[in-house]
């Protein structure tokens, strides 16, 4: 009993080995972890001025514009701005789509009925891009923030349900017979059993649907709002000659997802989540 | 911490955060929510009495827009009405339709189209007139337009006047549609589609088409004023209803137009002065770039003569059929109301307004 009490404080090796050393060794490459990505941007940086220097475009900006044009948004007090605004309308729109989606899509996983009559419907929607949704957004949500809210709730809920029904699904029918055996309540056979055990498909679902949510930011901020970083690209199209700020947009909404994706990840360090990567 | 806590903690934390963030930075985005909010809870009867809002495109065919908002600010504190920036046709006519925005700029086929289709739009004055422009590579062999015989050429959109500027153009030349290829496309796209000669010739209103002479790839084949002297390619349109109910605020908006329009045909240095204001304050564009397109030459796109003559839209109206784009069945009574424009053309002076210098 007192080595079960005791294991959740072990600070998480990142190994499932048993036979593994108590104490951590640190790896003499670590620092390769960083340098090679960055060789590779380095390199690909060098590949682009290259590229826009040997055509001698006048159009295409050089990596060099771009980190001008992305200082003088940040002069201006736009960067931040946009950065916020963006991140307000995926927050809301990704938010309600893991609060509508997981529930519906455990409910679609668990009743074989229900999963039939809506299943159709729900793959019908699910391949129709935001893009397309823009009159119906404007219709019902005027030009204010909800438009693009709606537009990236409509993108990331149909991944964020189809991963939570499969989860479902897909739960190894042990647990369930483990579970009777213990005579446990609908309610307490929910929260102890089914979504422990389908946590972490739901959790991948979620990281796929966060990427989704952000790679719509730019057709969400199509309507008319007039901050966000999809507008800046937007913006910056109407403005004249100012392609290094559409790639500075570009440049900033990689660097924001990058950063998205590796918070997500974090989540995946938890023991209520390790456990189904270490089953696979 | 276990992960709902974690998760709970720290989503509902950063959902404040953000939010308060978006609300202090984008103080404007809390606005429109707020105002969508009252409009779902006032009776659909009710006359609104709040500024109403107009639609318009970051391009000189509608630059009387917010020349008007930002006098109309300097002058007595506050404006009349709210200018709504749009980024595409497209967004500007959903936007109209669902009732946002009650009064928009729009093209002048479109807005006859949409008449036809039963929408209640009247067009009470006209945007600008000429400021379009045909332009070619600065490398092509193309100086005529015998020369763009099976050539490729943008333009922005079906029911743009520019498209029947091409039919009209096509007439005069005694040739037919069918020899060149048109392909629609976004305005702000015609630059680099020019510059990379994956299209042979552009065609759409300023600036985009004096962005390719400034920058030095793009050679003017004719402007508008050379083909279809006084053409008119943007209106001023607002829904029946607003007429109704609001005339005296649909007069003075007209007025403004006017106002703003003698102002900026007044003198060259009122231009300059908008070109600054305008490019700074609504358009976000490089201030070069429309005091090019404001002066070189002057009378590339004018402000002036902008009431709604019936026989200008008996012309629009026949290259519409002619192109494919109008029925023929609405008519100059049908989809416009001359009554604003006579006032204003009446009454309207120019703003005694000086502008900030350049």
């Amino acid at each position: 009993m007192s080595t079960t009490l005791a294991e959740p404080s072990k600070p998480p090796t990142g190994q499932d080995d048993p036979a593994a050393p108590p104490t951590k060794r640190r790896d003499p490459h670590s620092w390769l972890k960083i340098a090679l990505p960055l060789a590779v941007v380095a390199l690909f940086l060098f590949a682009w001025d290259t590229a826009v220097r040997i055509s001698a475009s006048e159009v295409f900006p050089r990596p060099l514009d771009v980190a001008r044009g992305i200082r003088e948004l940040m002069q201006k007090g736009l960067l931040a701005r946009y950065i916020v605004a963006s991140l307000f309308r995926v927050t809301w729109g990704f938010g309600l789509a893991v609060v509508v989606g997981v529930p519906f899509g455990l409910f679609l996983g668990w009743f074989g009925r229900a999963y039939q009559a809506f299943n159709p419907m729900i793959q019908i929607f699910r391949p129709i891009s935001p893009i397309a949704w823009i009159p119906v957004a404007i219709l019902w949500f005027g030009i204010t923030d909800l438009a693009p809210i709606f537009l990236i709730f409509l993108a990331s809920v149909f991944p964020i349900t189809v991963s939570a029904t499969a989860a479902v699904q897909n739960m190894q029918p042990v647990y369930l017979r483990a579970a009777q055996n213990f005579g446990l309540s609908r309610v307490q056979l929910f929260r102890r059993v089914i979504f422990p055990a389908c946590l972490p498909q739901i959790i991948t679902g979620i990281r796929i649907a966060l990427g989704v949510a952000w790679l719509v930011v730019v057709a969400a901020e199509m309507i008319a709002v007039n901050s966000g970083l999809g507008y800046l690209i937007i913006d910056a199209r109407n403005a004249g000659k100012r392609y290094d700020l559409v790639v500075a947009g570009m440049v900033m909404i990689g660097l924001i997802g990058l950063l998205l994706d590796l918070l997500v990840r974090r989540l995946e360090t938890f023991d209520e989540v390790r456990w189904g990567y270490a089953n696979q | 911490m276990s992960l709902r806590n974690t998760l709970l903690l720290c989503f509902s934390g950063w959902l404040i955060v953000i939010t308060a963030l978006h609300a202090r930075m984008n103080p404007e985005s809390m606005r429109g929510m707020e105002e969508l909010l009252r409009s779902f809870r006032r009776q659909k009867d009710t006359v609104s009495t709040e500024k109403f809002k107009i639609g318009f495109l970051p391009v000189t065919c509608h630059l009387t827009c917010p020349v008007t908002d930002f006098i109309n600010q300097q002058v007595t504190g506050q404006s009349t009405f709210q200018p709504v920036r749009f980024n595409s046709w497209p967004e500007l006519k959903e936007s109209y339709l669902a009732g946002h925005t009650p009064a928009t700029f729009i093209l002048a086929p479109m807005a006859i189209a949409l008449r036809e289709q039963g929408v209640r739009i009247k067009i009470v004055y006209l945007g600008h007139r000429d400021g379009s422009a045909v332009m070619v590579h600065k490398d092509s062999q193309i100086f005529r337009m015998e020369d763009l015989r099976g050539k490729r050429v943008a333009i922005p959109n079906r029911y743009s006047n520019q498209r029947l500027l091409f039919f009209r153009a096509l007439k005069q030349a005694h040739m037919t549609i069918d020899e060149i290829e048109l392909l629609e496309m976004p305005p702000p796209d015609m630059p680099a589609a020019l510059y990379s000669k994956s299209v042979d010739a552009i065609c759409s209103g300023e600036p985009f088409m004096g962005q390719t002479e400034l920058d030095g790839y793009g050679r003017v084949l004719w402007l508008t004023k050379d083909v279809w002297p006084n053409f008119i390619s943007c209106v001023l349109a607002v829904r029946d209803d607003v007429i109704q109910t609001r005339r005296s605020d649909v007069q003075a908006l007209v007025d403004g137009i006017a106002k703003s329009g003698k102002w900026l045909d007044n003198s060259m240095e009122h231009r300059m002065s908008a070109a600054q204001f305008v490019s700074k304050n609504y358009y976000m564009q490089d201030p070069r770039l429309l005091s090019f397109v404001l002066s070189k030459p002057p009378d590339r796109v004018k402000y002036t003569r902008l009431t709604p003559l019936k026989p200008d839209f008996e012309e629009i109206e026949q290259l519409g059929k002619e192109s494919g784009i109008l029925q023929g069945t609405a008519h100059f009574e049908d989809y416009v109301d001359p009554s604003f424009a006579d006032v204003a053309t009446e009454h309207a002076e120019a703003w005694n307004f000086e502008g900030p210098k350049p």
